[in-house]
């Protein structure tokens, strides 16, 4: 790809990080355009992975191959699309069934050996003979912790029994292992978010340099002025309104 | 007709719901050639119920422009968008690179894609903060531990939070990204268990009764 290429794309990436952060100010008909690019891009991106990635080797190249048996997939992947015509919609029921048939026989053997064996499974181990026999105290307490907090939070979501007395005090230490989870997963969001800002930052940083013609700068510059003016000329009816 | 609309349908979940069920507890050649087959099968069904999301799309953009809604204008876009990624994506044969040099494709994911996805959930950062300025009103002590968490995780996970622990706490000879790692290895794995668990256990029920027709909502109206 040719440098004038790579250039005019730095102008694109950060012309559109600067539209869609423009709507932190206000919103504006840059960033509804750049919304609804970004709600496009997406679909194609989508569309040439399922293209790319499943329909030419998966279903093309077997049919080339002489492997009929991919039409019987095709079929009821296609019966999907009947959903539009309402007279013929039934029709995606086939397709549908095959999708939660495979998917809840697969879910229930993972969901048993994933979330349930293993997980009981980690809240026992530090109980074992071997563990306790090397007597590290530390991964006692903490294995204590994780086994009292984890049977407190059952207690807090089982509700066939009323929640008083002693349930109504395991329940109370649950909901504060439960905050504890809670807040960290919202720590590790924000987390996650402001790194993805510093990327952003990052390549405008990168974009305003001479290499790129000060792409970032002359695009914000730009903008502002557009701000400015689509301010002042709102403004100037209401003032003539006033005066009338 | 009840048969073909809906019996089949039915049918057809029970018996590949179950025989994929029995296959992952049948350790042989048979079982896990169906189950390949079946996991080929099901993403190419996938695959086409894309389309479903996309057309949805297209006819809800198109009907904007053809009415001549408020608007309408920037429906074009979401073609463009699409047109901008799909026509070097086939030009390219879906191809990123070609040696060392960027296709169409892959500058079209690099300057477009990869800035408009990073930025739209990067945005979210500031409305996330401006949220839990609202939301974090510390009522009781339960909203306490919770905000405790999330400001000790977040202090602990930046250099600055480090440093200014390192000056206020420093006394006590508890570094706070040790605070961080014992709070996620031991506490919040509790929390995390139980919430799994519950999970775990309503996704096997639900994925009983949708194997054995019991829900059925999924199938629509008759």
């Amino acid at each position: 790809m040719s440098e004038t290429m790579l250039i005019f794309g730095g102008w694109v990436a950060a012309g559109l990080t600067i539209f869609l952060f423009s709507f932190l100010y206000k919103d504006n008909p840059f960033f509804k355009v750049t919304e609804h690019l970004y709600l496009g891009a997406g679909m194609g991106w989508v569309f040439q992975t399922v293209l790319f990635q499943t329909w030419k080797p998966k279903v093309w190249e077997p049919l080339q191959a002489g492997d009929w048996t991919v039409l019987i997939p095709t079929v009821l992947g296609l019966s999907l699309v009947t959903q539009f015509f309402p007279r013929i919609s039934w029709i995606s029921r086939y397709g549908f069934t095959f999708i939660m048939g495979y998917g809840s026989g697969l879910v229930i053997p993972l969901t048993i050996s994933t979330d349930l064996l293993k997980q009981i499974g980690g809240t026992i181990a530090p109980f074992m003979v071997s563990e306790i026999s090397r007597a590290n105290i530390g991964s006692l307490i903490n294995g204590s912790i994780v086994a009292i907090g984890f049977i407190c939070v059952l207690f807090y979501f089982f509700f066939s029994v009323e929640h008083k007395g002693v349930v109504k005090k395991a329940s109370n230490i649950g909901i504060y292992f439960l905050m504890l989870y809670f807040g960290a997963a919202f720590g590790n969001t924000v987390m996650g978010r402001f790194s993805l800002l510093y990327g952003r930052f990052d390549d405008l940083y990168k974009y305003s340099a001479p290499k790129y013609f000060y792409a970032t700068h002359v695009i914000l510059a730009a903008l502002v002025i557009y701000f400015v003016v689509d301010h002042f000329r709102k403004k100037k009816p209401e003032i003539e309104e006033e005066a009338a | 007709m009840t048969l073909i609309k809906k019996y089949i349908p039915l049918a057809i979940c029970f018996l590949v719901g179950l025989m994929t069920l029995a296959s992952y507890y049948v350790p042989n050649k048979t079982s896990e050639n169906y189950l390949e087959v079946m996991n080929k099968w099901e993403n190419i069904v996938a695959g086409f119920a894309f389309l479903l999301g996309l057309f949805s799309l297209f006819f809800s953009h198109y009907n904007k422009i053809r009415r001549k809604v408020d608007g309408w204008g920037y429906s074009l876009f979401v073609f463009v968008g699409f047109l901008v990624m799909v026509v070097p994506a086939l030009m390219s044969h879906g191809k990123q690179m070609d040696g060392t040099s960027l296709t169409g494709l892959g500058w079209g994911y690099r300057f477009m894609f990869n800035a408009l996805s990073g930025t739209m959930f990067s945005v979210l950062a500031f409305y996330i903060v401006s949220t839990a300025y609202r939301a974090f009103r510390i009522k009781s002590a339960q909203a306490g531990v919770l905000f405790a968490a999330a400001l000790v995780l977040i202090i602990g996970k930046v250099p600055l939070g480090q440093l200014m622990w390192d000056k206020l706490l420093g006394w006590t000879h508890l570094g706070v990204t040790q605070i961080v790692q014992w709070l996620m290895d031991v506490p919040v794995v509790a929390g995390r268990r139980g919430i799994m668990m519950g999970l775990a256990v309503g996704g096997i029920v639900t994925a009983l009764k949708i194997i054995f027709g019991i829900e059925r909502q999924y199938m629509g109206k008759d």
